[in-house]
């Protein structure tokens, strides 16, 4: 028996692993969650529609505060019924993307650290930097931006933004090369990678593994393409889905996804409409009597609140479905017989953000 | 043989890595010494909330209509006033600057754009109690102009 965490290095956040070892071995691994549970879904209740979009922020996965501000917003317009205009659609198109990139960089640059390349990590967070000097200039925020409102987002871009966001995108595909000739053909990195931490498609399935494990498995699920929202159905971008199921699998995945995010940001840019951001909504808006449930593809995988509304001004109760929390739980089947070194380049590939598992 | 190809794998791939770091080192260096040199934020930042004096009244613009008391999220803003109608002065204006989460919806919704960012961001104290800050401080912290802006009646930049 071995207690990994809650004050591991490796584990990105507050996770305790309980491995069970054979020698070197790993013979079963419990992980114990609820060290960063901060009761999001309980403080929704007591704050109105308006005041929310700032807790889901910070209340659930910190890395990606836009997809979760999307996710929520998602939910209550169409609870609430309300239309937003194309122009905001677009922007926010744009900026899921964005966040898509930045938290990808970190996951890169974290796991590749973890396994002993320190250069991808520092690669990763200077790209990462611009991203959020680019969310800085238009949100007013680096990570927590309260920007997605109910009925559109709260300020046009600045001014000569999109040429600077499009100067990005230009320089960072090269970047992304970079980590390829970094990573991808390095021996040390196949030996530690390829190969490790397989999944079959049946239990990624049975686990409820999203996103980019469930991808790298062979399960060809991508809620932009499935259910798509915003400006996803107008948008040409492909898929990357792989069989192997192993941690080479899913960096090959986030790999390819980065490169696709960067085309649909330049589409979204190209199509950009003019016009109105926002419906006007009022600060105290009250939602009709009902349910809604919206899901939406963050980063890390399936993303989904489910709303309930009493017809007052503050939900009556808000369940939150957390890609990190499935897909935690498909770790345990993906370290059993491998060897305790590998735990962390396990632990790290299905990309977890703690706050998002324990909410 | 295999030894052979493994080694030869090895060298080549060490050879790649370290002649893309070494291009890489040669490169522009995107790093700033922080407290010696710092980079200009946006002029949208979200830093410290200020209460900006009006020159042409020589006063704040708050007209203590309590809307940004009632949205905060984290309920750190504390306001009092004294006087009926025209007549009312603001005597407590409170922001509790520990709890605040900087989320910018009570500059949003002020009619007068009273209350604004200014793009200062280095709060740090020893204490806590630095940390209310009262009328005074934030008639302070505002700069000559103000920065971040409400958004009044609409959309403006």
């Amino acid at each position: 028996m071995l207690n990994m965490g809650p004050q591991h290095p490796s584990t990105h956040g507050v996770l305790r692993l309980i491995v069970t070892l054979d020698g070197e071995n790993v013979v079963d691994v419990q992980p114990d969650i609820g060290y960063l549970h901060s009761s999001v879904e309980k403080m929704m209740e007591h704050r109105t529609y308006v005041q929310n979009v700032a807790l889901v922020d910070r209340g659930m996965d910190y890395l990606i505060a836009l997809n979760n501000e999307e996710v929520y917003c998602l939910a209550v317009e169409r609870l609430a019924g309300i239309q937003i205009p194309d122009r905001a659609r677009y922007i926010r198109t744009i900026f899921l993307e964005l966040n898509r990139l930045a938290s990808h960089l970190v996951w890169l640059g974290t796991w590749a650290i973890d396994i002993g390349a320190t250069t991808v990590f520092l690669w990763c967070f200077r790209e990462r930097e611009m991203i959020l000097d680019l969310f800085e200039r238009v949100t007013g925020g680096r990570l927590h931006h309260v920007y997605f409102r109910i009925g559109g987002v709260y300020a046009d871009l600045a001014e000569g933004w999109v040429e600077e966001c499009r100067a990005f995108l230009d320089y960072f595909l090269p970047r992304v090369d970079e980590y390829d000739t970094l990573l991808t053909e390095n021996p040390i990195f196949l030996a530690r990678t390829k190969g490790v931490g397989t999944i079959s498609r049946a239990d990624a399935i049975a686990m409820g593994a999203s996103g980019p494990v469930g991808r790298a498995s062979g399960i060809a699920y991508d809620v932009r393409k499935a259910v798509p929202y915003e400006v996803y159905a107008r948008m040409e971008f492909d898929v990357p889905v792989l069989t192997d199921g192993d941690c080479y699998a899913r960096y090959l995945v986030r790999l390819v996804e980065m490169r696709q995010s960067v085309r649909i940001i330049r589409q979204a840019l190209r199509e950009l409409p003019g016009g109105e951001i926002r419906t006007r909504v009022p600060m105290t808006m009250k939602a009709p009597r009902g349910e809604a449930y919206v899901r939406t593809e963050s980063p890390r995988g399936d993303l989904g609140i489910h709303l309930v509304s009493e017809g007052g001004e503050t939900p009556y109760r808000v369940k939150i479905r957390a890609p990190s929390f499935s897909n935690l739980y498909a770790l345990t089947e993906m370290m059993k017989g491998w060897k305790i070194a590998d735990i962390i380049a396990i632990l790290g590939s299905i990309d977890i953000v703690l706050s998002d598992v324990d909410r | 043989m295999r030894l052979l190809q493994r080694v030869t794998r090895a060298v080549t791939a060490l050879a790649t890595g370290l002649g893309l770091s070494f291009r890489v080192m040669l490169r522009h260096k995107v790093t700033v010494k922080y407290p010696l040199e710092r980079v200009d934020v946006s002029n949208r930042f979200h830093g410290l909330l200020a209460l900006p004096i009006d020159p042409e009244t020589g006063i704040d613009r708050c007209i203590i209509c309590f809307q940004c008391e009632r949205i905060c999220p984290d309920r750190c803003i504390h306001i009092e006033a004294e006087g009926k109608g025209k007549e009312r002065v603001l005597t407590r204006f409170d922001i509790e600057m520990d709890k605040c989460c900087y989320c910018g919806l009570c500059v949003e919704v002020c009619p007068t754009e009273a209350i604004v960012f200014v793009p200062h961001y280095e709060t740090s104290t020893y204490n806590r109690s630095r940390l209310l800050y009262d009328l005074e401080d934030l008639r302070r912290s505002a700069p000559k102009e103000p920065i971040a802006r409400g958004i009044v009646g609409g959309m403006r930049r």
